[in-house]
């Protein structure tokens, strides 16, 4: 009779105890989200941290990357500059004067007389001392 | 205290420190806290109050505990708790709205097949039939007395040991022992039909 008593016993907290269980793993998931924002909110109480999540992972060394990357940009940006100096000027001056004076001329119907060009400019190399006086003279 | 244990209270900096306690607090709030808004709800029967009052707890238990090592903060946990229900249901918050779980009145608003979490189970029938028997559960324990409920719900829903229980409860082992097999035999006579 004792055993029985005792074994009914242990069938009834095993029973409400699996439906205790499940009635937890069923909890809709509204509820399990409250549930979190509580979990956080008394987090939150821990001294010197104020999680939205939880605590522990947040990564302390955050400042001391940011001021790495910062002069690491510095760094980037001086030496990226190109050298420059009054003596020595950033670009072919003539050949700007040429394009401009090809431009700026406004025919274009001579860049079509390459060959003309190039024939002008073999003949004055050409130009020799004897014609030079003959000419004068 | 364990090697770890003194390491951790004695050598590192404050701040490591609170951030041990923190990972070690998150994992356990995680782990109690869906038991107990379950038990509290099933206490005071109200879905909405139960969240607060375990928000409540947790927030507490932070305060004034979270200094304190580990294995200590379960049965701290749920001596809060017990004593936060008890406050809520003893000063009426919401009058002539809930039946209260320890105070046993009838004529109750609360439907407890209504209240219940969803289904897990793709078998609708045994998801009544277990939503049902729940049910007839919390309503035979809002019918045993207070202290006998408390430590039925700690030691088999929450699987407290009789000695957290008895820190839970702030009594001795003894009682715990007594208030525990009490519940369970009139549970048993209850509920005999049900299960």
């Amino acid at each position: 009779m004792k055993t029985d008593n005792m074994s009914e016993d242990r069938a009834l907290e095993e029973r409400t105890k699996l439906l205790f269980n499940k009635s937890v793993s069923s909890l809709d998931p509204q509820t399990r989200s409250k549930l979190t924002q509580a979990r956080y909110r008394a987090l939150e109480e821990l001294e010197g941290s104020a999680p939205a999540a939880p605590a522990g992972w947040r990564p302390r060394w955050i400042p001391a990357g940011v001021l790495a990357a910062g002069v690491l940009v510095v760094v980037m940006l001086w030496q990226g500059q190109p050298a420059v100096s009054p003596e020595t000027p950033a670009f072919d001056v003539a050949a700007l004067s040429d394009l401009e004076i090809i431009l700026g001329d406004g025919d274009l119907g001579l860049l079509q007389e390459l060959e003309f060009y190039a024939w002008l400019d073999e003949q004055a190399e050409i130009v020799t001392p004897e014609s030079a006086e003959g000419g004068v003279g | 205290m364990t090697l770890a244990v003194f390491v951790q209270a004695t050598c590192l900096p404050k701040e490591e420190r609170t951030l041990e306690s923190g990972i070690e607090m998150d994992a356990f709030l995680r782990e109690v806290e869906k038991r107990a808004y379950r038990i509290t709800a099933a206490s005071i029967r109200d879905a909405d109050e139960a969240l607060d009052i375990v928000q409540d707890a947790m927030i507490s238990l932070v305060r004034k505990y979270s200094g304190r090592p580990a294995e200590e903060w379960r049965p701290l946990f749920y001596r809060i708790l017990k004593n936060r229900i008890r406050d809520w249901q003893r000063h009426g918050v919401v009058k002539g709205r809930v039946l209260s779980f320890f105070g046993g009145q009838e004529g109750e608003t609360y439907d407890p097949v209504a209240q219940a979490p969803g289904p897990s189970t793709s078998n609708p029938d045994e998801a009544v039939a277990r939503g049902e028997a729940m049910a007839a559960l919390e309503k035979e324990l809002a019918k045993v007395p207070r202290r006998q409920r408390e430590a039925f719900m700690l030691r088999n829903f929450e699987g407290l040991s009789v000695s957290e229980t008895a820190i839970a409860m702030s009594c001795s082992e003894g009682s715990v022992k007594t208030h525990y097999f009490r519940a369970v035999r009139r549970l048993r006579e209850s509920l005999g039909e049900h299960f």
